[in-house]
């Protein structure tokens, strides 16, 4: 009888200690990244009052469990008071939680109002374009032309930046006209998805950088094959840093290389996420010109590799649109030749040089 | 039910009328309840498509516009008309006259047969397909499965005949016969949903 | 491995036992072969996810390419909830509910038949993805347009659809059986507020998975359409919405957690009191919350979707928030059934009372979720994969393997070892709180779900390595349970027909039970019979005035 209660006190003591010890050990951390918008600071009170209410929730109902299978556990064959149970003490304990989550709920909406106003004049518009798999910034110039505003895109391992001023208002327009993707940032504390909607409709967000900073960002909604790998980062500088830094990219321009005359051009299509063709052949040691056609809406390029390394990288081009890559002469040997946003069978070749 | 009918239950034992509705007829409520679901779910994205759609919201424009005559409104009544047949079959077996009901059901199937060459026939009218654009992808859903529903129901007609005529069937024991006119009626009034949404609200 | 120890064999006429189960009706053998079928899935699942979780143990690719991790963790989550969770709790049902309610068997035996049978052939075909250039990848709730024809090309993704549509169409045939049997199959005095909970939680998911269920296929219909016949219904080019796709799952999806977890539920509420000594605190309170959880559940979905900017979010909100008082008023009523009990803890009891904490824990994770502002940070990070498994494992598989090792003497004759049966437990529980606990943390700090791989700099290495040595420990603990199960099999300790002192009717008859199930019922005057009946005799039951569960106390 005695090992038995020995056993009773050395299970509920261990089933005490697993839970809280690692409760313990992580409760210190168990808070958000720090708040580094405007509205990402009365997110994370938020956060603060509903996770303090589930923690004294969680140690108040576990202690009353782990008391009452210790300090009730069967001493002998005598049956306990046969308890059916207590009208009153059910409409207390459906009342109480009631007014718990509706008082949650009431808070939440105010911190929603804050989350969801928008300003009438934002500082800054940024079109945030994501697809598959990687994100282009462009920053909207006010003037109804895109081919003017100047754009950033990323690649695989070469994430974008996506720079802001601080303390003034963001506006994001979020658009896909592929899959769906997640505009997230964590010390924003907001994520929103990238929906190809139909009749032309966008998803917006906007924010007020509170601190200037380099933050993290990644996309938060499965995607595809590379899902993992598109990550974004973004950079608020001080207003008047960003006015000069602004004012700088939208003077210069992505200037179109001219091929020149009699070099050998090979003609390569992208569509429906593959190249017309999967085989080039040109001469050792003489440039030549890959003219790319990118018909639909995604982002690609032609880069060259050998045996794993990238010895030659072509330029973004959203499509559709064409552009020309000059690739200076190679030595004889085999190579590859790939799309890096979509490097899928259909978007690889062989490049022979002899 | 008629007097006739209603005289010819109470001749039934105690224990018939105390157990309640019997069991298969449960099943088959049960099972409706979720066939109301399904087309529920199909209602819902048409109606969602219709409200998101920019343009106007109809067959695409090189086809006609939907119209009830000469072929909707007619298997419409011959639907209608099924399930009037079916009915009366049911009243003639629950007063034990099973030749009747053989009758009715079998002019139920016929109905019924009817309705789903009218609707193939209209199929091939109607000058757009399920792969011309969102409306024409909701059309074809639609009928084409409330129309599967009907070929099932036929199929279960067909079995009450085959097992009327087997003798399988009198006042006392006859519940498949019940179960499948539930079913069928069901059946006409998703056609009647269906036929006032895609023709009438548009 | 007879179930029908008390009927004779026909001398004349001998089948094969082969035969014998691939064609009954017998509920109790149907009942054997789901739980048996959805272990195998639940072994399958479980290897998947090793697979997830030595990916991300450490940063980089070191196992496999992102091709196979996508399909992994698609594959890992869509076989535990259609071809384990839920036909596990089925077929524990299927076993128990006819017996609890004193009937010979379900409403339609042999549409119980098909209902089981389309479960492993819809599962092969969910599998046979891989079979054919690779299963489906687009993660368990398939979003459009991802899950299209454009980028998604190859069968995986229609095997999927398909096997689906049979899987759930078994289900919806499933819970016509269930609703009907507990209508119309009650024995004499089993009013419908004298049944067990674990029968209310049966029958208020049945009604769940019949009204359910039927959305989601034609979801996946209308999905099949647009992927095979041309259709537009979730092409933005051609006027239709991707968000349309994840109306229609949600609606479905969000009930389905509620069929995942109410018969488990059930479960814990016929363990506690057993092992407690006590009635069940609250019968009627208990099955009002119920069928409060069971309506409200149909008003939630679009709390998956508040980051779509699509939804009306105070509503969805609202409801949410409202949906955790019926399941707060669950978790009271089990604590008073444990206050001033007389409590063994059990192997099962064990499991019921893990339950609690583990379910307590994934609650409170839940209604932070439900804050749309907390969730436009958490939505689609590791806190949501933190919370699904503290609700759907810690919840519902704790209640599966209650159920395992409290229904297993009656349904062969032996008691599961209780030594092995602890370590279990211990292993079990140890390594679920490590692999899952952590990842709150992970999705805290912004750890995105359905990544193949994560930076070295992101500060996410430890706690995923901690995560993985639990998943592994998970695995480990399943070792002593497939011992217990041998061992208890070849020469495992014989039990009678009440070996636990159970309240309920399955007790009542011997162990296993003959085919018809009982020679003769007790008297049924109250949600206890086999307690009545125990106690028929005892001086102070006799006096106390005959009071419906709810009424004052004894």
């Amino acid at each position: 009888m005695r090992r038995l209660a020995a056993r009773w006190r050395l299970r509920s003591l261990l089933r005490a200690a697993a839970p809280l010890l690692l409760i313990g050990l992580l409760a210190g951390c168990m808070l958000p990244p720090t708040p580094a918008t405007t509205t990402a600071k009365s997110v994370w009170w938020l956060y603060l009052i509903v996770f303090g209410m589930g923690a004294a929730v969680f140690f108040a109902v576990e202690g009353f469990i782990l008391y009452a299978i210790f300090r009730y556990r069967r001493r002998d064959d005598r049956l306990p008071n046969q308890l059916h149970g207590n009208n009153r003490i059910e409409m207390v304990w459906t009342a109480i939680p009631t007014v718990i989550v509706l008082i949650m709920f009431v808070v939440s909406m105010i911190s929603l109002a804050e989350v969801e106003a928008r300003s009438p004049e934002p500082y800054l518009e940024v079109e945030v374009i994501g697809f598959q798999w990687q994100w282009t910034f462009r920053y909207l110039d006010g003037d109804t032309d895109p081919s003017n505003d100047y754009s950033v895109t990323g690649a695989p391992g070469a994430p974008p930046t996506l720079t802001v001023p601080v303390g003034k208002p963001v506006r994001l327009i979020l658009h896909s006209d592929n899959v769906i993707h997640s505009f997230y940032v964590r010390n924003f504390l907001i994520k929103r998805d990238l929906v190809p909607l139909p009749n032309g409709r966008n998803n917006e967000l906007e924010l007020t950088v509170s601190e200037p900073g380099v933050y993290a960002g990644q996309c938060a909604e499965f995607c595809g094959d590379l899902h993992a790998e598109m990550t974004f980062n973004v950079e608020a500088l001080p207003l008047a840093e960003f006015d000069a830094w602004l004012a700088s990219v939208q003077a210069g321009g992505t200037p179109q290389p001219t091929p020149s005359p009699g070099t050998t051009t090979v003609a390569l299509v992208a569509d429906l996420l593959a190249f017309n063709i999967h085989q080039i052949d040109v001469a050792a040691g003489a440039p030549f010109v890959i003219s790319l056609d990118n018909r639909e809406a995604f982002s690609h390029n032609v880069s060259i590799y050998r045996d794993g390394e990238r010895i030659f990288f072509g330029d973004y081009l959203q499509g559709p649109a064409t552009t020309s890559y000059q690739v200076p002469g190679l030595q004889a040997g085999e190579y590859t030749f790939i799309c890096d946003v979509h490097p899928i069978p259909g978007m690889t070749g062989t490049l022979t040089v002899e | 039910m008629t007097a006739r009918t209603r005289a010819a239950a109470a001749e039934l034992p105690i224990s018939h009328r105390e157990a309640g509705m019997p069991t298969p007829l449960v099943g088959m409520l049960l099972f409706i309840a979720s066939e109301v679901m399904f087309f529920g779910g199909l209602f819902a994205a048409y109606f969602n498509s219709r409200a998101s759609y920019a343009g106007v919201w109809g067959p695409p424009e090189s086809a006609p516009e939907l119209e009830i005559l000469p072929i909707a409104l007619p298997i419409t009544i011959v639907l209608l008309a099924s399930s009037f047949t079916m009915q009366f079959g049911v009243w003639a077996i629950r007063r034990g006259d099973h030749r009747a009901m053989t009758r009715w059901v079998a002019l139920t199937l016929a109905l019924g047969v009817t309705f789903l060459i009218g609707q193939a026939y209209d199929y091939t009218t109607l000058g757009f397909g399920l792969s011309d654009g969102l409306f024409g992808t909701v059309f074809y859903t639609l009928t084409g499965f409330h129309g599967a529903h009907v070929f099932g129901g036929a199929v279960g007609l067909t079995i009450l005949v085959a097992r009327a005529r087997a003798g399988q069937f009198n006042a006392r024991h006859h519940v498949a016969v019940e179960a499948v006119s539930i079913y069928w009626h069901f059946v006409d009034l998703v056609w009647v949903a269906l036929f006032t949404t895609l023709y009438f609200l548009r | 491995m007879a179930t029908t120890t008390l009927a004779p064999r026909f001398g004349a006429f001998r089948r094969s036992w082969v035969w014998d189960w691939l064609t009954t009706v017998d509920h109790k053998k149907i009942g054997i072969l789901y739980i048996v079928n959805s272990f195998l899935f639940f072994l399958a699942a479980g290897l998947l996810a090793l697979v997830v979780r030595s990916e991300l143990a450490v940063p980089g690719l070191q196992f496999v390419n992102v091709q196979t991790y996508n399909q992994a963790f698609t594959m890992h989550g869509t076989i535990m909830v259609f071809l384990f969770v839920v036909p596990v709790l089925s077929g524990f049902a299927n076993y128990i509910v006819p017996l609890m309610i004193g009937a010979p068997d379900m409403a339609f035996p042999r549409v119980n038949a098909i209902s089981f049978w389309f479960l492993p052939v819809g599962g092969l075909l969910i599998f046979s993805g891989y079979l054919v250039g690779g299963a489906a990848a687009e993660g368990w709730t398939l979003y459009t347009p991802l899950s299209g024809a454009a980028y998604a090309p190859g069968y995986g993704t229609d095997l999927w659809l398909v096997g689906l549509t049979l899987v759930g169409t078994a289900s919806i045939l499933g819970s016509v059986n269930f609703i009907a049997t507990i209508f119309k199959m009650r024995a004499p005095g089993k009013t419908l507020f004298r049944m067990p909970i674990f029968v209310w939680t049966m029958l208020v998911t049945a009604t769940l998975i019949l009204l359910a269920t039927p959305v989601l296929a034609a979801g996946m219909i209308a999905l099949l359409i647009d992927r095979n016949y041309g259709g537009s219904f979730f092409d933005p080019a051609a006027g239709g919405n991707p968000v349309l796709w994840q109306h229609i799952f949600w609606f479905f999806g969000h009930p389905e957690v509620y069929i995942v977890i109410l018969p488990a539920m059930g479960v814990v509420s016929e363990v506690l009191p057993v092992f407690s000594r006590k009635p069940l605190f609250g019968y009627r309170a208990f099955v009002f919350a119920t069928i409060a959880i069971g309506f409200l559940s149909f008003s939630v979905w679009a709390h998956h979707m508040f980051v779509t900017g699509q939804v009306f979010l105070p509503f969805f909100a609202f409801m949410t928030a409202l949906i955790a008082v019926p399941t707060g008023v669950k978790m009271f009523n089990w604590m008073a059934t444990l206050w001033r009990g007389s409590i063994s803890l059990t192997t099962p009891m064990l499991f019921a009372i893990g339950f609690l904490t583990m379910f307590l824990i994934g609650g409170i994770s839940g209604v932070m979720l439900s804050s749309p502002p907390i969730d436009f940070h958490l939505q689609d990070t590791y806190f949501v994969v933190a919370h699904l498994h503290y609700v759907f494992f810690g919840g519902s598989v704790f209640g599966v393997f209650a159920a395992t090792y409290y229904w297993f003497p009656k349904m062969f004759g032996r008691r599961l070892n209780e030594r092995l049966g602890k370590i279990h437990f211990a292993m079990h529980f140890i390594g679920f709180n490590l692999a899952f606990f952590p990842m709150h943390e992970l999705g805290i700090q912004g750890m995105p779900r359905r990544i193949s791989d994560y930076s070295a700099t992101a500060g996410w290495t430890e706690l995923n390595l901690l995560s993985t040595l639990g998943a592994f420990l998970i695995a480990a603990s399943i070792l002593p349970f497939l011992v217990n199960l041998v061992a208890t099999f070849i020469n495992g300790e014989r039990v009678g027909d009440d070996p636990w002192e159970g309240n309920t009717l399955e007790w009542a008859t011997s162990s296993p039970p003959p085919a018809y199930n009982f020679d003769v019922l007790p008297p049924i005057r109250s949600e206890r019979p086999v307690f009545d009946l125990r106690h028929r005799h005892d001086a102070e039951h006799l006096a106390a005035e005959p009071h419906p569960p709810g009424e004052g106390e004894a």
